[in-house]
């Protein structure tokens, strides 16, 4: 990206303490999954999708990020400062992933209630509901709240203070199709104002479509972070593209592509081939052939993810019991 | 507004939330049965008691019947408390409050007071009530030093107590456990303490059972000082006369300074390190 850094997390880690009873104490703990030395840099007003499988540690990392859970490893600095928890969580708006706010607290109160936690104005709170479309709902109780107008609520606190960065775990979850439209377009309406966004979706259309960046967490650990294109060249991905004629392609020329896939439909032949052949193109018009699209086929999340562990797509999907046991040193056989 | 100011906000709100809730509701029958209900019973001029007890003035009427706040009050906390933290948790609402930059102690701060006063401000009101009602129907007044003592000891007993719950509630992962935990700490100290009691006694040799035997007394009275009812009824003690429980006035502040720090710094640091 390039620009201003927002905020810098340095080789951060975190384990989760476990159960890990033995006959002389039932009650021992253990350390668990976790967070294993991450490097982030996010850049003002970037909008970054979390992309990993479930229990890749996307939460975990989230919540460090918003200072609830410890940085056990390394640390967060923001123009070469480091900063503490609490200047942390100032900093950024948190937006967990699934909240139930229900009780006969109206949404007046709970904004209230957040305003005081903040330290902003109760007016500026209440502003706040305007932007996430609840202000019409003020004084309605929160257990009258569709899913979807809780999500909206949750992204209100979170807006709360004007963060540097939102951090938003799973926001499309329980939201119609346009609540999500609208939900975008205002992520994008903060980035432009230099908010830096966080975002962990398994919506992965959306969020290709939404982050500026992608970030591939597996089993705690950073993959990969950069733009589509970047993660693209450095895993080596190989560049496709679409192209849909009125025929066939003659086996003479067919020999020297890389046809990855092809589909013969009832009027029209669907070609994916790696990209680089620049004087394709020339040749089907040359040969009067009818092209109805020609379009690169940028790699989706999945395979970015797929490239970046080297897993296959069937692996990756059921590795979610390995992926909450990240690499760990032992001692005598036993985790330490 | 400063963050002292923004605390106290909160736990007003927190405060009048609880207060007026439906749970509230259900424990002020309770409340009043066994606060007012039993000053009224104690201060009838004709009670007969066991061993021949005869409350002599107010102050020892107001001592008999600290047993509706041993019950009922200590209950009411418990309840009242006992999902302060563990309903959010389980709403993920505590995740967004852990977010936020009020740092934890003051959170914690937020929650003692707002569970607290909600349930000292009808209590408060009802030992009045209930000073009220033994002066009416013995003609007797409590003094106002052992009035203040009264109130001040069980103002104490419910802090300790929802400060226990609320540690509970910091503990307990789901709703079930929070309320077990709670309320078997309840148990423990108003109902199990005898049994305690008694068996810790017996095995020192002690004579068990016989409630005029001196060294049973003080054996019980030092014991009572591991147990918050036990230090109320000291702090309440420290105003009769003619009572031999082997712990002095002092004794007994201390204890009461102890049961009042402790619980909450377990819970400061309970809360320093509570992960969502």
């Amino acid at each position: 990206m390039g620009g201003d850094i927002a905020m810098q997390f340095s080789a951060i880690g975190f384990r989760h303490s476990i159960p890990k009873p033995t006959w002389y104490n039932p009650l021992k703990k253990g350390k668990g999954a976790g967070i294993t030395h991450v490097d982030l840099a996010i850049t003002k007003g970037e909008i970054i999708g979390l992309v990993g499988t479930n229990g890749a540690g996307k939460t975990t990392l989230l919540r460090m990020i918003s200072g609830i859970l410890p940085l056990e490893e390394g640390n967060v600095s923001q123009a070469g400062m480091e900063l503490d928890v609490r200047t942390l969580r100032s900093m950024v708006g948190f937006m967990p992933e699934q909240v139930r706010w229900s009780s006969q607290q109206t949404i007046r109160q709970t904004m209230t209630e957040f305003a005081y936690l903040r330290g902003c104005s109760v007016q500026s709170a209440l502003d706040v509901l305007s932007l996430v479309g609840l202000r019409n709902r003020i004084d309605a109780s929160l257990d009258s709240l569709s899913q979807g107008m809780r999500q909206r609520l949750s992204l209100a606190v979170a807006l709360l203070g004007t963060p540097e960065i939102l951090v938003l775990d799973e926001p499309f979850n329980g939201m119609d199709p346009v609540a999500t439209d609208a939900f975008k377009r205002l992520l994008r309406s903060l980035a432009d104002k230099g908010i830096s966004i966080i975002i962990s979706s398994h919506h992965l259309i959306e969020l290709d479509l939404l982050a500026d960046t992608i970030a591939l967490l597996h089993r705690g650990q950073l993959l990969a972070h950069g733009t589509t294109e970047s993660l693209q060249s450095s895993l080596g991905f190989q560049q496709m593209t679409e192209l849909v004629l009125d025929k066939m392609i003659p086996e003479s020329l067919a020999k020297t592509l890389n046809i990855l896939d092809y589909v013969d439909a009832a009027n029209e032949h669907r070609y994916v081939i790696e990209s680089g052949r620049h004087d394709l193109l020339e040749t089907l018009i040359e040969k009067k052939f009818q092209i109805s699209t020609w379009r690169v086929v940028p790699p989706t999340l999945i395979e970015l993810l797929c490239a970046a562990t080297g897993l296959d797509r069937e692996t990756i999907g059921m590795d979610v019991e390995q992926s909450s046991m990240i690499p760990l040193r032992t001692i005598g056989g036993e985790e330490e | 507004m400063t963050p002292t100011k923004r605390m106290l906000h909160l736990a007003f709100a927190l405060g009048k939330e609880r207060l007026f809730s439906t749970r509230m509701l259900i424990m002020l029958p309770i409340l009043l049965l066994f606060i007012p209900g039993m000053a009224w019973g104690f201060a009838d001029p004709n009670i007969q008691l066991p061993a021949n007890q005869i409350p002599e003035n107010a102050t020892e009427t107001m001592f008999l019947a600290s047993i509706g706040i041993v019950f009922a009050g200590t209950m009411a906390a418990v309840l009242i408390a006992h999902d302060g933290i563990s309903r959010d948790r389980t709403n993920g609402v505590l995740e967004v409050r852990l977010s936020q930059p009020m740092p934890r102690w003051r959170q914690g701060v937020v929650m003692i007071i707002g569970h607290w006063t909600s349930i000292a401000f009808p209590v408060t009101f009802l030992l009045f009530i209930s000073m009220l009602l033994v002066g009416y129907r013995s003609d007797m007044w409590i003094p106002l030093g052992d009035a203040i003592i009264y109130v001040v000891a069980a103002m104490l007993v419910l802090l300790w107590y929802t400060v226990f719950a609320l540690l509970a509630s910091s503990i307990a992962r789901e709703q079930g456990s929070a309320i077990a935990f709670s309320i078997g700490l309840w148990f423990l100290f108003t109902l199990l303490w005898v049994l305690f009691t008694t068996l810790l006694a017996a095995l020192n040799g002690v004579a068990v059972g016989d409630t005029q035997d001196q060294g049973y007394l003080i054996f019980e009275g030092r014991l009572d000082l591991l147990s918050p009812n036990g230090v109320y009824h000291h702090l309440l003690e420290t105003r009769l006369d003619g009572v031999e429980r082997g712990v002095s006035a002092l004794g007994a502040y201390i204890a009461a300074f102890v049961w009042t720090i402790v619980p909450l710094y377990l819970f400061q640091r309970r809360l320093n390190r509570l992960v969502p």
